[in-house]
């Protein structure tokens, strides 16, 4: 019945009029500003190639990370804390659409996130470093577009992994405090539990979310830890992924809304 | 009536752990009335309307609109209905007419006409444009009217529509609902615990509580005197006495409250009189359908 797509207009409606939204894009751009410059001021009167320059600022991903952690974690738990989830269900479309539809809200918001911090991180770059002065980091065969893109691309998977847990926390327990929390914890602590943990002492930890998030691992045809290669860690990732779509979508068609 | 009902509720049960809410509703709501639900708080009403638009599941039995299972039919069965379940709860960040175009995208063949055309039934135009947070309770209880109406559905459910509102807005509210009621053929079902309420605005009321049906009756003036019962009242100087005597009867007030015609009267004053029982006053008193109310649900009504 109707028209799938105007519900995702209805998602993105409620993520895009929130001033919230908009103060995370203005964060993004504000850090990568304010990093750029104190990095500029910092190398003195050395200059480094502009592509070297987006590669420094890439750490500040990590912000575009918790903001889409953020929107995943009041996607479905906000219209419980609002009280509106009674409204929002009493239409002609099955729960499974209604979830699905801000399944792909959630998704389109990632991407834009992604883009625009790295659209911003490189034109900023580029302002400030207009000399056409040979890259440090990158050797003449490889192109710096390539291997930018390939890094956005490792980076992306891993915000889309926390954002779907933060989701999936978010419809479980209809609270966005906890999903927040949770999906922060797992990505501040993945670093700490794959050192503390190494799989080759730890054959189990080779199946853990933690140790397979990080795909840049394995760049260049190289073989991971204990045996692990790409094919398996995308095999474990999309276990996750796929395990935490259909809690959140179990729990969001049966459960009993009395809220 | 002969008319298929809108509302078929069908030996419907909840139970939640070994609690029992709702046990065995059976109900058929008519079209084309203001149909009320009354019962104290507590009585299950918000749970039976919560399981009538599919938020809650259904332990046991079935409920249909327009012929369609609420359970099994869900999209086709909701697509009848407009509903406020408990208080209007809005997105306050978006504005009224946000919140509109919000479930208006959610029903086909909702324009943008249409949505002018509600917003204007339920007065709202000055502010329509202005954030949810900024409305007051009775506008938002507007704007709950209005998003529950935009797709013209056959049944509008409204959950205790006139708590929190001034007497204006509950006027205000009573005339939308005949209105709607009609001049557009809603079936509109509405809850609430107070009787008066009810009395004012509908022409069916079924009385629920703890969780069962105890009385539906109908409130159209030809049946009103029908409706109240009439008894005849003595006043005496020992009713417990009186009552042992007479075999029969109720003590309200310290008054023996009986069930009977002019000529038994007559007898059982003698009766009293001869038993040494003082009788102060005879008179014929008739009982409302609000005593019989709370008669029904032992007055522990609260609110
Ligand atoms: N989720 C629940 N778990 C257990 N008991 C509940 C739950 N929801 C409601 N109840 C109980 O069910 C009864 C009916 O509640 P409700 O339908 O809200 O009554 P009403 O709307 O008539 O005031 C109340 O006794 C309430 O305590
Ligand atoms: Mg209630």
């Amino acid at each position: 019945m109707g028209n799938f797509m105007r519900l995702v207009q209805n998602e993105n409606m409620k993520i895009y009029r929130r001033i919230r939204t908009w103060v995370m894009f203005g964060v993004i751009l504000l850090m990568v500003l304010f990093f750029s410059i104190l990095f500029r001021l910092g190398g003195g009167s050395s200059t480094i190639s502009s592509w070297d320059a987006i590669s420094q600022l890439s750490f500040l991903y990590y912000l575009a990370t918790i903001f889409a952690a953020v929107v995943a974690a009041d996607i479905v738990a906000g219209e419980f804390t609002w009280g509106t989830i009674k409204l929002l269900l009493i239409r002609p479309w099955t729960r499974t659409k209604v979830l699905a539809s801000k399944l792909l809200a959630l998704i389109l918001f990632t991407l834009l996130i992604t883009v625009v911090f790295f659209l911003a991180s490189s034109l900023i770059s580029f302002a400030m470093y207009p000399e056409n002065t040979t890259s440090l980091m990158y050797s003449d065969d490889v192109s710096p577009l390539a291997y930018m893109l390939e890094d956005i691309l490792y980076r992306y998977i891993d915000l889309l992994v926390i954002a779907l847990f933060s989701f999936m926390i978010s419809a479980v327990f209809r609270s966005s405090g906890i999903a927040i929390g949770l999906s922060m914890f797992i990505l501040f602590t993945g670093g700490i539990f794959t050192m503390l943990f190494n799989p080759v002492r730890y054959p189990w930890a080779k199946y853990t979310l933690f140790v397979n998030m990080d795909l840049s691992q394995y760049r260049g045809g190289q073989e991971g830890v204990a045996g692990m290669t790409l094919g398996f860690s995308i095999t474990v990732l999309l276990s996750y992924v796929l395990l935490f779509l259909l809690v959140s979508w179990l729990v969001f068609k049966k459960r009993d809304v009395a809220a | 009536m002969d008319l298929e009902p809108v509302v078929r509720m069908k030996g419907v049960s909840k139970r939640i752990g070994s609690k029992t809410i709702i046990d065995n509703l059976t109900l058929d709501i008519p079209p084309g009335q203001v149909y009320g639900f009354l019962g104290p708080n507590g009585a299950g009403k918000t749970t039976t309307i919560r399981m009538m638009v599919g938020l809650m599941a259904i332990t046991a039995g079935d409920i249909e609109i327009q012929g369609a299972s609420i359970t099994k039919q869900f999209e086709t069965a909701i697509s009848h209905v407009g509903a406020i379940v408990e208080n209007p709860e809005m997105y306050k960040f978006l504005s009224g007419y946000q919140n509109l175009l919000h479930y208006a995208r959610m029903s086909p063949g909702v324009s943008k006409q249409r949505i002018a055309e509600v917003i204007e039934l339920v007065g709202l135009q000055q502010r329509i444009h202005d954030k949810v947070k900024t409305y007051s309770l009775g506008m938002r209880q507007r704007l709950g009217v209005a998003q529950a109406i935009l797709h013209r559905p056959k049944l509008l459910v409204l959950d205790e529509p006139t708590n929190g509102l001034d007497p204006q807005g509950i006027r205000e509210l009573r005339s939308y609902l005949r209105q709607l009621a009609e001049e557009e053929g809603t079936t509109i079902f509405v809850s609430s615990h107070l009787l008066s309420e009810m009395e004012l605005m509908c022409d069916t009321v079924a009385v629920i509580q703890q969780g069962r049906l105890i009385d539906v009756r109908s409130l159209h003036d030809q049946d009103a005197v029908a409706n109240e019962q009439k008894k005849t009242m003595f006043e005496v100087s020992d009713p417990e006495r009186a009552r042992e005597l007479i075999g029969q009867g109720q003590i309200m007030d310290s008054h023996l409250l009986l069930d009977i015609d002019r000529d038994t009267a007559a007898a059982i004053n003698e009766r009293l009189v001869l038993s040494g029982i003082s009788v102060y006053r005879i008179a014929v008193v008739t009982r409302t359908l609000e005593d019989q109310f709370i008669e029904l649900t032992g007055g522990g009504q609260i609110g």
